[in-house]
């Protein structure tokens, strides 16, 4: 069978990937960043590590050292989501891990709230669904998680959505941003209902649209369309409206590659 | 009919596959021969979404196209296509929709067969219905319509019947967000196959009352969710020896089709096709760099290697410099083609798929396992154990991690992000136990407390 030698290979393809990694490892870089309390710390590192049990049981231990349980939130578990997102944007780590550290941050907050009479404060609320005629739904929960992990509520209608769900989820929970994904060319086409009802209903509110057959240029074709190329650009496009840009064309001058 | 297991490969080595020769070539549509000696494009195409509105505006959006096709060919002189056309949701909801599309289509193709003799057939690829807006349903209501799509289809016209089903998809997307080994070959080795015989039976048996042939399915809904959610080089959302792993997994269950009595050719985004069609000696549609119309991949040469049909994946119809898309990208198609069979013709083809395997063999991991020789060395890997379908998955899984590692030790260079995934895939893999009742009442009850959209009666369970 043919073959390259060595030198040879070289001359065909390069795989960037091997070439361009960091020299530290997840573990050493999220070491590095982890808070130093002494409560704080292992909490924030069970959330890197993925383990709920461990989440729970340093919650546990902080609550019982008089911590209060809502502001761990904050104070640990999206001190601990931080970590993973950080190191996510930074390419150290993969997706399967946010995923799994968002899994765990979740089981966190859910105990954090069971103990305590008082309810957590987001960042906002995002409203996400997949379009009507349309079931592919992993793109939705990779970018509900992702949301998630930043700090956001996600009001998550599922997939195949009615456009008149999407506008009555957002009379409902006033969202500072609308998420939609679609797979298929005839089915993305729904996105463009949602936003002249939105428009018609006088909700002037971000629309990030991405996934499968959706592209830029279809996106940019109704007002409030931004588009998000990777689900990752989601709680990105959100922080930017929380830091105050909301205006669309604004929007898409940062957010739009091509 | 009940799957009649393979336990041995069709061929005595690897070396004897190539591109345009199948141990069992396939007669279909008008004048065509599959796997007989040459390869033939095959070109996939959408409607335009606004084509949707009614039936009129699809079939006239079809007539276009197929014309559109028939005629480049013609133009600039190939002499053998096939047109796939891959239902859009309407088409197989309203079973008599995709019929009479499929009787535009052929109709117009027999025209250009009457005249010119140029040998086609059209294959019509059945959207999976069977799921409602919460859940799978793969054994529900919908499952009669589904049928019915692909017999109204089969007598109005089409000639090569093909799906992309979808079992097991719902614990497949949870576990590959979770690096979760166990549950990749869980959704797709064990819940897949379990649908692909129920599903592919009937199909067969259609495709033997219509006198039409039932052609073959992809794992796309999770081989390729894992591909393209591994993405290129400087991806970070799942590490490519993991999809790697996920695409050997999916050959045994796109197996499946030909254990109940699928003939081939199977379906051009099927990359595990390689090895199936080293264990089935049937013929295979494969797409590479001629897909990147549709979706980008690091193995565009290389998984041309074994090809008997040459397709484009799909690309929305609309018009471009050279034409439609549908003529540009059959004219490259056919191009490829007719490169192919005159290193057949000319007794070069092992030479050109070599150099086709090479220029990609060391790009990926993935590319590494789907080259011919190692493709090979899966397919054995599954029907040492052929008749246990959770054995022979776990089998492909662990081939594959062998593979890889063998390949680490020489040219194929791994980041230690991917080697590592590798090493705690095949850590994880190991730990599995060999009986399989064991694996799927600890399967069972995992996912239905973890998955809250899996059902297990869409399995019979």
């Amino acid at each position: 069978m043919l073959d390259f030698t060595e030198a040879s290979l070289k001359k065909v393809l390069t795989r960037y990937n091997v070439a361009l990694e960091k020299a530290m490892t997840p573990e050493e870089a999220a070491e590095e960043l982890y808070p130093k309390d002494e409560l704080i710390y292992p909490i924030a590192k069970a959330i890197f590590e993925g383990e709920e049990d461990d989440v729970i049981e340093g919650l546990q231990a902080a609550i019982d050292a008089g911590k209060d349980p809502i502001a761990l939130i904050d104070d640990a578990l999206m001190v601990g989501m931080g970590v993973v997102t950080r190191l996510y944007d930074e390419g150290v780590i993969f997706l399967p891990n946010v995923m799994m550290s968002a899994d765990a941050m979740l089981a966190g907050i859910e105990f954090c709230k069971e103990n305590s009479q008082v309810a957590p404060v987001t960042k906002g609320t995002v409203v996400c669904h997949v379009a009507e005629g349309d079931v592919h739904d992993i793109g939705k929960n990779i970018v509900t998680a992702l949301l998630r992990a930043n700090g956001y509520n996600v009001v998550d209608l599922g997939r195949d959505v009615p456009v008149d769900e999407v506008l009555a989820a957002v009379a409902e929970h006033n969202p500072i941003m609308v998420t939609g994904t679609a797979l298929m060319t005839t089915t993305m086409y729904a996105f463009k209902e949602v936003n002249d009802k939105l428009l018609e209903k006088g909700y002037k509110i971000p629309f990030a649209c991405g996934g499968g057959a959706v592209n830029q240029d279809f996106v940019s074709q109704y007002e409030l369309g931004i588009y998000g190329e990777e689900a990752a650009d989601a709680p990105k496009i959100a922080d930017a409206i929380v830091a105050g840009t909301t205006d669309i064309a604004a929007l898409r001058e940062k957010f739009h590659k091509h | 009919m009940a799957a009649k297991r393979y336990t041995s490969m069709a061929y005595a080595s690897a070396d004897e596959m190539t591109f345009g020769v199948s141990k069992y070539p396939v007669k279909a549509g008008l004048g065509l021969e599959i796997g007989a000696g040459y390869t033939i494009p095959e070109v996939n195409y959408a409607p335009r979404p606004e084509a949707g509105a009614s039936k009129e505006k699809l079939i006239r959006e079809y007539e276009r196209i197929t014309t559109d096709i028939m005629s480049r060919m013609v133009q600039v002189g190939f002499p053998a296509v096939i047109l796939e056309t891959e239902h859009v949701q309407q088409m197989s909801n309203n079973p008599s929709w995709g019929a009479e599309v499929a009787h535009a289509q052929k109709t117009i193709m027999e025209e250009y067969h009457d005249e010119y003799g140029i040998k086609c057939a059209l294959r019509h690829t059945i959207g999976d219905i069977r799921e409602n807006r919460d859940f799978l349903q793969l054994r529900g209501d919908k499952y009669s319509v589904f049928l019915e799509a692909f017999e109204e289809c089969a007598k109005a016209g089409a000639d090569l019947l093909s799906v992309e089903s979808m079992g097991g998809k719902e614990v497949f997307d949870y576990a590959v967000l979770r690096n979760d080994i166990a549950g990749i070959l869980y959704s797709i080795g064990c819940l897949g196959s379990i649908d692909m015989e129920l599903i592919w039976s009937d199909i067969a048996a259609i495709a033997k009352k219509t006198g039409t042939v039932a052609a073959g399915d992809t794992d796309c809904a999770q081989a390729n969710t894992a591909m393209f959610i591994g993405g290129g080089l400087l991806d970070k959302n799942l590490a490519h020896t993991l999809a790697i792993i996920a695409r050997a997994i999916s050959a045994p269950r796109s197996l499946v089709a030909y254990e109940c009595g699928a003939q081939g050719p199977g379906k051009d985004c099927g990359y595990e096709n390689v090895i199936v069609k080293a264990i089935t000696g049937m013929p295979m549609t494969q797409e590479g760099k001629t897909s990147t119309c549709a979706h980008s991949d690091v193995m565009g040469n290389l998984i041309m290697q074994c090809c008997d049909c040459w397709s484009n994946e799909s690309v929305e119809y609309h018009g471009e410099f050279g034409g439609t898309t549908v003529q540009c990208w059959a004219e490259s198609l056919a191009y490829d083609c007719a490169l192919m069979n005159t290193a057949l013709e000319t007794k070069n083809d092992k030479v050109l798929r070599d150099l086709l395997m090479l220029s990609d063999r060391y790009r990926d991991p993935q590319a590494y396992v789907l080259a011919y020789d190692n493709a090979y060395r899966v397919g054995e890997a599954i029907v040492k154990d052929g008749e246990n379908i959770y054995l022979r998955a776990k089998n492909a899984a662990i081939e594959c991690c062998n593979i890889v590692s063998e390949g680490a030790a020489g040219k194929l260079e791994l980041s230690r992000f991917e080697a590592k995934a590798l090493a705690d895939a095949k850590a994880a893999l190991e730990a599995l136990p060999d009986d399989m009742d064991k694996f799927m009442d600890d399967c069972l009850t995992k996912y239905q407390s973890e998955v809250k959209v899996f059902l297990p009666e869409n399995y019979g369970f």
